[in-house]
């Protein structure tokens, strides 16, 4: 098995380059014959990504949340999967090739820098931190599309302002739209990431000695939280709307990955755990 | 199969005359009977306001393109026409024309898909008069079929190709659901009217009309169950209003900057399109700059409309593809219909030789013989024909070689007596 992991390794950050490339040919040229064959190209990937996924679990004993390069895949596919389900959802087919970059990078960086790890903390094979790991995952996932639709949303704004009608007018979705896909993945990303504070607050003074209350990973996801509540208890209100509540969104994303460099690889926090 | 056909159009004259050989429905059934007493025997009409088209089976064929231009000229009385005023088509030529035509390449705006409705209207209307029959029936279907392929195969009719279309293009890219949305037309002149339709039948239910002349602005509103405000305090209910048509014809800029900007506080910022259709135009500019509201002129409407257009023209290659698909299916089908008559012929004329023959040897046979002679006849003329058929079968898949075999498909009649043998079968 440990081969399969290591071949599939290898080949998902090119089973997301083609799929960002056949989204990046119909963008461009709109062919309707691959109209349906890009989407069912993203679910092959999910799939094979997800058999990677199960296979590093059963081969090392645990899942792959240990260390960030296991998280990245993770994030990888997450982003993806998302970014598919919304699109059977929503019907909304041509800002694909957007979001799978951002899985093609996470992956790359944990293609290149995974290990097959065997040994690991006792902590980290613990239940609640599964749950804790997946629902900010899942929430980071919701704000990496909350982020992507509104940056197409600020593209698509500027190029109306300027009466700049190519092929960013013609194949986005309307504005109303994309504001409401940068919402509605903000409000997911936003109550998951609500869950994972709550059992990280619980579950890991009591777990972790090295626990403190000034670390930088909290700190930095607390204040996320707090822009990503702020940002939506506005627009709830009717204060904020468009092109504002979009920055806010794109701040909160810059925010996150921010705060996920600087604890995992700059300062010492007790989220990094290898 | 003799297939003749005419066409004023776009390119061959002014809109005068074209206007001056336009037939309503009424006129093209009379049309109808006066071909078919003596031009015709299958038609059909097609009447728009770029062209007239008259295509059809004649009787005979001393029957010719001028006979056509004569009757249509005669029915019209309308004298002013010179012979190049028409087009002309013959055959093959006929149902290209038609293809290119159903397709909407053929239109004054590339790519209207109306002439496809109308296309199919024309033969309905020919259907119903009994003029079409056993080949414009097939033609029929080809056509339409080219029509449907071209509009789901091809970009050639996607995008505003007006500007109040581009208009309506514009505001659903900002816009998810027009229904929910509102919208204020300033200006209830020919153009305004046009807008204040367009955004009703994209689904815009709340809408609302003002005027200079407020008598004017009641009567569109009712005829459309419109709200109508007066022109001295409609901007006090401006920021009611997700979208602003303006299109009056004041030299003067009816709302400024300010305006707008009171209007959206008001509306706590919910987007705002203005569209601005008025020269001189009615609205400031400069509002292009505030948060949140998209305003657009006839020039950046202008853009979309040439954007779109090139779009359009770009299109043009792929159904060409889809024409001359279309034609080759059509002459695979007039093949199979040439040569399954030809092998009939033949067959019938063997036939025929045969009973002849055995009909005046037939004494010379027993009666217990006369079974077997029968079955051994039929079997030699089998064995004879099984070759001959089987090339002449070949000849109807072969598209791209038509003049060869006609030419190969006239020597077998020619060399069986197959044409004389025919016409005896009529007497």
């Amino acid at each position: 098995m440990i081969d399969t992991i290591h071949t599939l390794n290898i080949l998902l950050p090119i089973f997301y380059f083609t799929a960002f490339l056949i989204y990046l040919y119909d963008f461009l040229k709109e062919d309707k014959r691959i109209n349906n064959s890009k989407r069912l190209f993203l679910f092959l990937t999910s799939s094979v990504h997800i058999l990677y996924i199960i296979f590093r679990t059963i081969e090392f004993d645990h899942p792959p949340i240990t260390n960030v390069f296991e998280i990245f895949t993770l994030l990888a596919f997450s982003i993806s999967f998302s970014y598919f389900i919304l699109e059977l959802i929503t019907d909304i087919r041509n800002t694909g090739m957007f979001i799978i970059i951002l899985s093609i990078a996470f992956q790359i960086f944990s293609s290149f820098f995974i290990e097959d790890l065997t040994d690991v903390k006792e902590v980290l094979r613990n239940n609640l931190l599964g749950i804790h790991v997946f629902s900010a995952l899942v929430g980071y996932s919701g704000f990496t599309i909350s982020a992507v639709y509104g940056f197409l949303f600020l593209l698509l704004y500027n190029q109306i302002k300027q009466n700049n009608y190519g092929i960013i007018f013609n194949r986005l979705p309307n504005l109303e739209t994309l504001e409401k896909l940068c919402f509605y993945s903000a409000i997911i990303g936003f109550v998951l990431l609500t869950i994972s504070i709550i059992i990280g607050f619980i579950w890991l003074p009591k777990s972790n000695l090295n626990f403190s209350y000034t670390d930088p990973k909290l700190l930095g996801t607390l204040l996320v939280w707090i822009l990503y509540g702020i940002g939506i208890t506005r627009k709830l209100y009717g204060n904020m709307r468009g092109r504002k509540l979009v920055v806010i969104s794109l701040v909160g994303f810059i925010l996150t990955i921010s705060s996920t460099i600087v604890s995992n690889f700059l300062a010492k926090s007790f989220h990094s755990f290898y | 199969m003799n297939l003749i056909g005419i066409s004023i159009n776009h390119r061959t004259a002014k809109v005068e005359l074209r206007e001056s050989l336009n037939l309503n429905v009424s006129e093209v059934k009379n049309f109808i009977k006066i071909l078919k007493n003596n031009l015709l025997k299958e038609g059909l009409i097609i009447s728009t306001c770029n062209r007239t088209e008259v295509i059809g089976i004649p009787y005979t064929n001393n029957i010719s393109y001028q006979d056509l231009i004569n009757a249509l000229i005669q029915f019209k009385r309308f004298e002013n026409l010179s012979d190049d005023n028409f087009e002309k088509f013959k055959f093959l030529q006929v149902i290209e024309h038609l293809f290119r035509l159903v397709s909407g390449i053929d239109s004054m705006l590339i790519g209207d898909n109306q002439i496809f409705k109308q296309v199919k209207d024309s033969f309905q209307i020919a259907d119903e008069e009994n003029f079409i029959g056993f080949y414009l029936k097939k033609i029929m279907d080809f056509s339409l079929r080219v029509g449907k392929r071209s509009i789901s195969e091809t970009a050639i009719s996607e995008g505003a190709v007006t500007v109040s279309f581009a208009a309506v293009q514009l505001i659903e890219k900002i816009f998810a659901n027009l229904s929910k949305k509102s919208a204020l037309i300033i200006g209830t002149g020919e153009t305004g009217e046009i807008a204040s339709k367009h955004l009703r039948d994209k689904g815009v239910t709340r809408l609302a009309l003002t005027n200079r002349t407020f008598d004017k602005a009641e009567k569109l509103a009712k005829e459309l169950n419109t709200a109508v405000f007066p022109f001295d305090n409609f901007k006090e209910h401006l920021y009611k209003f997700d979208i602003i048509v303006s299109a009056t014809g004041s030299q003067e800029l009816i709302l400024t900057k300010d305006d707008i900007q009171k209007a959206m506080k008001k509306r706590n910022l919910e987007p705002m399109v203005i569209v601005d259709i008025a020269v001189p135009r009615d609205v400031d500019p400069e509002s292009k700059n505030l948060e949140n509201v998209f305003y657009n002129d006839i020039d950046s409407l202008n853009i979309i409309v040439e954007l779109n257009l090139q779009k359009r023209k770009n299109e043009i290659p792929k159904v060409e593809k889809i024409i001359y698909d279309e034609l080759n299916n059509f002459s695979e089908w007039l093949n199979s219909l040439q040569v399954s008559h030809v092998i009939k012929s033949l067959r019938d004329k063997f036939e025929s030789i045969k009973f002849e023959e055995v009909q005046n040897n037939i004494n010379r046979f027993s009666v217990d013989d006369r079974e077997k002679l029968e079955l051994v006849t039929k079997r030699i003329i089998n064995k004879i024909l099984h070759q001959p058929t089987n090339e002449i079968k070949k000849l109807a898949t072969e598209t791209n070689t038509q003049d060869l075999n006609r030419i190969k498909l006239s020597l077998v009649q020619e060399l069986f007596g197959l044409n004389n043998f025919n016409e005896q079968g009529k007497n």
